[in-house]
């Protein structure tokens, strides 16, 4: 219908939103079949398990084709629609019924060196890798054949190939024990849901049994994610990644009590909260145990040199989201006090970019707001350690002064919890740095 | 040992089996006493005599045919094609007598074929071609393709002992480019693949002057261990060679001077397909001449031909894979 034969169709693909997102989901059309569209304008909103965003058109023309939609999950780079950059051609009046006919049958994207004939002696293999990155995650026969002999599901596995193929070195990875099998340990953006808050209802166990049939990546979720029985996307994906957590890593807590005076008379100083001093005083304990600011892949474990601090935030009914304060080890007090409120708030507005959420070293979760004393967060993996911080309350505590004599006193008082693995660390050492946190917070200088 | 040219050591073959066997002839234009277009056979008129080293006319019909009676009744004859490109006047000869004589009337046919193959040079269409697969297409013929001197002196000793007919597809380009160690007494290469560099990551696989190409574009390629198989012999063709390259890098490329449609390389990708397939992580990738007549212009011929960079290309597309 639109399409002369000199028309071009550009195709419009689920975006890569970082590296570790492999697929998306439409939450709305801007555009209809037909209608005309300026390059950079916004076809689509799309979401993705970390973030939500908008997806310009690459050029200007006529939307010939939506292939995917609303509430589909599809994966990165599967085309969503595609564009006749006819330079002017007015789409037809019936247009709503032939968009199958605008398009050949031909997948090709229109990249010149893919149209190169096969006569000229090189058989490009962009094509057959386009192929496989789209809907259905191919596998080749040497990947399928290793993952069934070593029992492996391949929808856990992380491609290094062209478009996130898997290829055969990933898969023997996995084998070796060296791999990122699972999204979550590659792949560490969401944290915990508060245990302080109700969990959502269950939803006669549809929910649940959905989210176990739906792997991450699997791209088959289209009918999962529907606004009457089935759990949210997020929420499925926060399941998932705890699930997998606690598969995974051998949780233990560990608390500590800590006198607030000092952060209560400092935090009233500064104007800034509680959680910026905790966030500070942590990040000086990681320097001094750097053996929780580490990563543990498998048997992989590596520190890396900055401490990149995850700040778990509630979206409210959405969930929540942990955005990574990067090289936290260099804000003061202060600095990070602004960072907190600058990623909450870019979080709630649902501005956080892919890489807003990647690279976190260790994770501090807040939910004391509410008065709650005590929890047993779950780790972030492959983050090896996480901190809660809970509601500061007025105790009456035993305090010793510099003579020795005991007194009664009304303290403002507050339960830190360090959820660990021991599979990386000892509950020696857990203790020690719930006792750096604690002396550093009770002796900031008054 | 001595240091040869794949063409000096084609040439020590010959002498060596004249002088070994006195059944062994060898039939060409110009080959007596002009010594041969390339000098293949320069002095071996004065030294063997015209009966055993014979000017013929142009007529590669009859050259053929002569030798494919002389080899009926016994003698090893030794065709030389002045030009690769001319077999097709003697096409009928050896395809249709020489590749079902033993079918037919249960009679050996002991000839090679000698074809000087391959382009590189500004020979233009007639001078330049590669048709070894026309002979992989008919039942009864064997085609070995040497890419280094050692193997074309071995390869030839085994051409001419071998009972049946032998395309010894000898490359033009190589022949003085191409220098090795050549041991002197006779030995017979066998009919078989031979990896010229092993790896893992992905593995060429290629014959004649291809191999040269193939182990430059891949002698650095990011790290990667990158394999070369040069395959030597096309009738028969080592499947077990190959199918085990593919096992090992799981990627292949598959590089051939010919034309493309149909080439050596067409049947190697189609093995591996068939017999290769669970071991595969990519498309097995070709390179080749596009199906066009090789240009005389030489900045046209390079463009045609499988070069380094192209071959280089391919290899790192599809170890990005």
């Amino acid at each position: 219908m639109t399409s002369s034969s000199t028309d071009t169709l550009i195709d419009v693909t689920m975006p890569q939103m970082g590296v570790s997102v492999a697929e998306g989901t439409v939450v709305a059309w801007r555009v209809g079949v037909g209608d005309a569209i300026e390059a950079e304008q916004t076809i689509c909103d799309i979401s993705t398990d970390k973030i939500d965003t908008e997806v310009p058109a690459p050029v200007s023309g006529v939307v010939a084709e939506i292939l995917v939609d609303v509430d589909q999950t599809v994966d990165v780079g599967t085309v969503m629609a595609r564009i006749s950059s006819s330079g002017g051609a007015a789409p037809s009046e019936n247009g709503s019924a032939a968009p199958t006919e605008a398009a050949p049958a031909d997948t090709a994207t229109p990249e010149p060196e893919a149209s190169v004939p096969a006569s000229s002696g090189v058989t490009a293999p962009t094509r057959a890798a386009s192929r496989s990155g789209g809907p259905g995650r191919r596998y080749s026969p040497v990947v399928s054949r290793i993952a069934a002999e070593h029992g492996i599901d391949l929808s856990t596995v992380e491609g290094t190939g062209r478009d996130g193929r898997v290829r055969k070195q990933d898969v023997l990875a996995v084998v070796n024990g060296n791999g990122h099998a699972g999204g979550a340990v590659a792949d560490p953006p969401l944290h915990i849901e508060s245990p302080y808050r109700p969990d959502p209802p269950e939803v006669g166990g549809t929910g649940s049994a959905q989210v176990a049939k739906a792997p991450a990546g699997s791209s088959d979720a289209g009918g999962v994610v529907t606004g009457g029985g089935g759990l949210s996307r997020i929420r499925r994906t926060i399941g998932e990644r705890m699930k997998q957590s606690l598969d995974t890593a051998a949780t233990c807590t560990t608390w500590i009590e800590v006198d607030m005076s000092r952060v209560e008379a400092a935090r009233a100083k500064l104007g800034v909260t509680a959680l910026a001093f905790v966030a500070r005083a942590t990040i000086d304990a990681l320097r001094e145990h750097p053996a929780l600011n580490a990563w543990l892949n498998g048997e992989d474990y590596t520190r890396p040199q900055d401490v990149n601090l995850g700040i778990a935030v509630s979206l409210g009914e959405d969930g929540l989201i942990v955005p990574v304060i990067h090289k936290a080890q260099e804000l003061s007090v202060e600095g990070l006090a602004a960072r907190i409120r600058d990623i909450a708030r870019r979080a709630r507005a649902r501005e956080l970019t892919a890489d807003d959420v990647l690279g976190g070293t260790f994770t501090i979760t807040n939910p004391g707001q509410y008065g709650s004393i005590m929890a047993t967060p779950i780790i972030n993996l492959p983050q090896v350690g996480i901190l809660d911080l809970e509601a500061v309350v007025k105790r009456a505590v035993v305090v010793t002064d510099s003579d020795g004599n005991d007194s009664i006193a009304i303290r403002p008082m507050t339960i830190l919890g360090l959820s660990w693995d021991h599979r990386a660390l000892d509950g020696a050492l857990s203790a020690q740095f719930l006792a750096t946190v604690k002396r550093r917070l009770e002796t900031l200088p008054s | 040992m001595a240091p040869l040219t794949y063409l000096q050591a084609i040439s020590a073959a010959l002498r060596d089996e004249l002088r070994a066997d006195e059944r062994v002839l060898m039939m060409g234009e110009d080959i007596g006493v002009f010594g041969g277009a390339f000098k293949v056979t320069d002095g071996f008129a004065a030294e063997f005599g015209s009966d055993r080293v014979m000017d013929t006319p142009l007529a590669e019909s009859a050259i053929i045919g002569c030798a494919i009676g002389a080899a009926v009744v016994g003698m090893r004859p030794v065709c030389e094609m002045q030009f690769a490109d001319f077999i097709s006047c003697g096409f009928d000869q050896l395809v249709n007598v020489a590749g079902k004589m033993h079918y037919r009337q249960d009679l050996a046919v002991p000839i090679t074929v000698r074809l000087p193959s391959g382009g590189g040079f500004s020979g233009g269409p007639f001078h330049s071609q590669n048709p070894e697969a026309l002979f992989m297409h008919s039942p009864g013929i064997k085609v070995v393709a040497p890419s280094t001197a050692e193997d074309a002196k071995g390869l030839l000793h085994a051409a001419i002992r071998d009972p049946n007919p032998v395309c010894f597809m000898e490359h033009k380009h190589l022949y003085r480019r191409v220098k090795g160690e050549v041991p002197d007494e006779i030995y017979e290469t066998p009919f078989t693949a031979r990896v010229a560099r092993p790896g893992t990551d992905l593995a060429v696989i290629a014959y004649g002057a291809m191999v040269e190409v193939a182990l430059q574009a891949t002698a650095d390629l990011d790290g990667a261990s990158v394999e070369v198989l040069d395959l030597r012999s096309l009738v028969p063709l080592d499947e077990e060679a190959i199918l085990d390259s593919v096992k090992r890098c799981s990627k292949v490329v598959v590089v051939d001077e010919a034309n493309m449609t149909c080439a050596a390389g067409a049947q190697v990708a189609a093995l591996i397909a068939e017999k290769g397939f669970e071991d595969l992580d990519g498309p097995v990738v070709r390179v080749a001449t596009p199906d066009v007549p090789i240009p005389f212009s030489p900045p046209l011929e390079q463009a045609v031909l499988p070069g380094v960079d192209r071959v280089k290309e391919a290899c790192r597309d599809l170890l990005e894979y």
